[in-house]
């Protein structure tokens, strides 16, 4: 049953120290979703997303990702992990970097699809160091999914992207969701949550709700997400 | 000029460092621990030079030189065959050698003497004390000789090197592979821990690529840099400055490699212990400082203080200072002991280092 869930989270705790990171969090994420991980600085979202690729181990429970258990390194290659600084060599090129993003994969081609889809292959020459923030966290995102992953971590991937783009790259999310890829999000801009089709939202490690956006929306009997949101974190703070 | 602002950078600067320990440990305990192992090593190498005496005089004169000598501070005698001196030169127990010929007291009545006096020659700072010693004690013989018009003209032979040789020579042979050493390690600590501080590693550590991949990666690409390096400084030392080698090139630039090489596991390995690129290069007065102090390359082992001999001959520097001078100035080939000792050891260490970076390498990413 295990097959149809990308990503299987079961119960899992985490501490570092004394800080309790997560705390019993059990989600389960579909193949080809586009599930958004919503909530503020500090909440967890990023120390989940890091177990999803084995950078961090739970101190109890269960993280499965496309049938395995983590931390498992031969998964990887079929992960994609966009980090949320924008993590490039600033001394090579656009291209460059995306080329060695694969092949550390072991992908064949898909780097001029990839700087096409975040609409850089025209800037495919220049030396990252000389790129903007919104541009290096678009190659950012192009090296993360250079290699086709089956499940794509983003975490908050287009800060700093202009609304134009922004539209852009989430047509293109949608585009791979339907083809089969499973893309988890952690975001704080409420027009990104929108375009989830389920939503997760983390406050103090714990998972305080889950459900579609509307779904959400009712729940807190609000009528934005924003305000949704809101609500819902005050209530349980 | 406002004194309130400049009076606000001196205390951000002063309540950064109060969070940096290390860097404050450096900058108190790093001093003394320099300077500490400067003092002890130029003052408790008192072990002076050992030289074996060959007295083959008929007459009385040889004996009295040879008492003479062994009352030198400067300089301390055994009593040899002439048959073992060169053997006991080559396996360096003794610095130097003379010997007083059998004619040697019907010299002195002739009015000039010449010992002979065997060299080492591969350790610059152990020659002048010899020298100097043989010629007080002579001048002091002579002082109570009557008629005293004696010239003396000691017979100089060297096993290594020779009069010609300049403190270039032999400090060349054991820098080439210093600055190779020195330059390779602090390259591969900046850029090991430029991979960290941009996240990069993150992103290798979140893909299939396994530790002792990243760590193989990086140390063929900075071997291939290293090798370049050990080409030019090797060329540029031996037909620019004209660096006695009496050695196989080839062998001297096989040395060369395995130390850069060695270094680039090292900057791997320290990297996982540093934060940022400051705390990297603080590694340099504290592991690189010490080790070149007791490699041997300004103060010979063998001369040491007994503890600090102990800690040199752990120290894998050392190993690959004494295998260069092996082949530049004695002109030792693989097939030396000494030599299969050095390469040996700073292979060995190589190995040590991988294993080490590779296991560091994830505990230091989450």
């Amino acid at each position: 049953m295990s097959d149809s869930w990308a990503v299987d989270v079961q119960d899992v705790s985490k501490n570092f120290g004394d800080v309790n990171a997560l705390d019993g969090v059990t989600l389960r994420v579909r193949q080809g979703e586009i599930y958004g991980l919503l909530g503020p600085n500090g909440s967890g979202k990023t120390t989940l997303i890091r177990m999803f690729v084995g950078l961090v181990e739970p101190n109890a429970g269960t993280v499965t990702v496309l049938g395995q258990r983590m931390p498992n390194v031969a998964m990887l290659s079929h992960v994609g992990y966009m980090t949320q600084a924008a993590a490039l060599y600033p001394g090579l090129s656009v291209e460059e970097n995306v080329q060695f993003f694969a092949a550390i994969n072991g992908a064949e081609g898909g780097v001029r699809a990839a700087l096409e889809f975040v609409k850089l292959y025209d800037r495919r020459d220049s030396v990252v160091s000389t790129l903007s923030g919104g541009m290096r966290q678009r190659l950012s995102l192009a090296c993360a999914l250079v290699h086709k992953p089956q499940v794509l971590l983003l975490d908050e991937p287009t800060v700093g992207v202009d609304p134009q783009l922004r539209v852009e790259l989430w047509d293109g999310f949608k585009e791979m969701a339907d083809a089969g890829t499973t893309i988890i999000v952690s975001s704080h801009v409420m027009d990104e949550a929108e375009r989830c089709q389920r939503l997760g939202l983390i406050l103090f490690g714990k998972l305080l709700t889950e459900g579609s956006p509307s779904e959400i929306r009712a729940r807190a009997g609000r009528p934005t997400l924003e305000e949704a949101f809101l609500s819902l974190s005050q209530s349980r703070a | 000029m406002s004194g309130k602002r400049v009076a606000a950078i001196t205390k951000r600067l002063l309540q950064q460092f109060r969070r940096d320990r290390r860097t404050l440990a450096l900058l108190f305990v790093a001093p003394i621990v320099i300077l500490g192992l400067l003092g002890y090593l130029i003052r408790g190498s008192a072990s002076a030079p050992a030289v074996g005496i060959v007295n083959e005089d008929q007459g009385p004169l040889g004996a009295t030189v040879a008492a003479a000598l062994a009352r030198s501070s400067e300089i301390s005698t055994t009593t040899i065959q002439a048959s073992d001196g060169d053997s006991k030169l080559k396996d360096g127990s003794l610095a130097a050698y003379i010997v007083f010929p059998p004619d040697f007291s019907s010299q002195a009545q002739a009015g000039t003497i010449a010992p002979d006096v065997h060299l080492e020659g591969s350790q610059p700072g152990t020659i002048a004390p010899v020298l100097q010693a043989l010629q007080e004690a002579l001048l002091a013989v002579a002082a109570q000789a009557p008629g005293s018009s004696l010239h003396v003209l000691p017979h100089v032979t060297y096993l290594y090197g020779g009069p010609g040789f300049d403190t270039l020579d032999y400090f060349g042979a054991a820098f080439i592979g210093l600055v190779v050493f020195f330059l390779v390690f602090v390259v591969t600590i900046v850029s090991f821990l430029n991979e960290r501080s941009q996240g990069t590693l993150e992103r290798l550590m979140a893909s299939p690529l396994r530790r002792g991949e990243i760590v193989l990666g990086y140390m063929l690409g900075f071997t291939v840099l290293a090798v370049i390096q050990s080409v030019e400084v090797l060329v540029f030392a031996l037909a620019v400055l004209k660096v006695h080698n009496s050695g196989n090139v080839a062998l001297i630039f096989g040395i060369e490699a395995l130390m850069a090489v060695a270094a680039v596991n090292l900057g791997i390995f320290l990297s996982m212990f540093a934060r940022t690129e400051f705390q990297a290069v603080q590694f340099i007065p504290l592991v690189i400082v010490p080790q070149f102090l007791l490699s041997g390359i300004l103060f010979s082992v063998s001369t040491e203080p007994k503890p600090l001999q102990v800690l040199s001959n752990v120290l894998p520097l050392t190993y690959a200072v004494n295998g260069l001078r092996d082949v530049m100035v004695k002109g030792a080939d693989l097939s030396s002991g000494s030599l299969q000792l050095d390469v040996g050891v700073v292979a060995g260490f190589i190995v040590v280092l991988v294993v080490a970076a590779s296991t560091t390498l994830r505990r230091r990413i989450a």
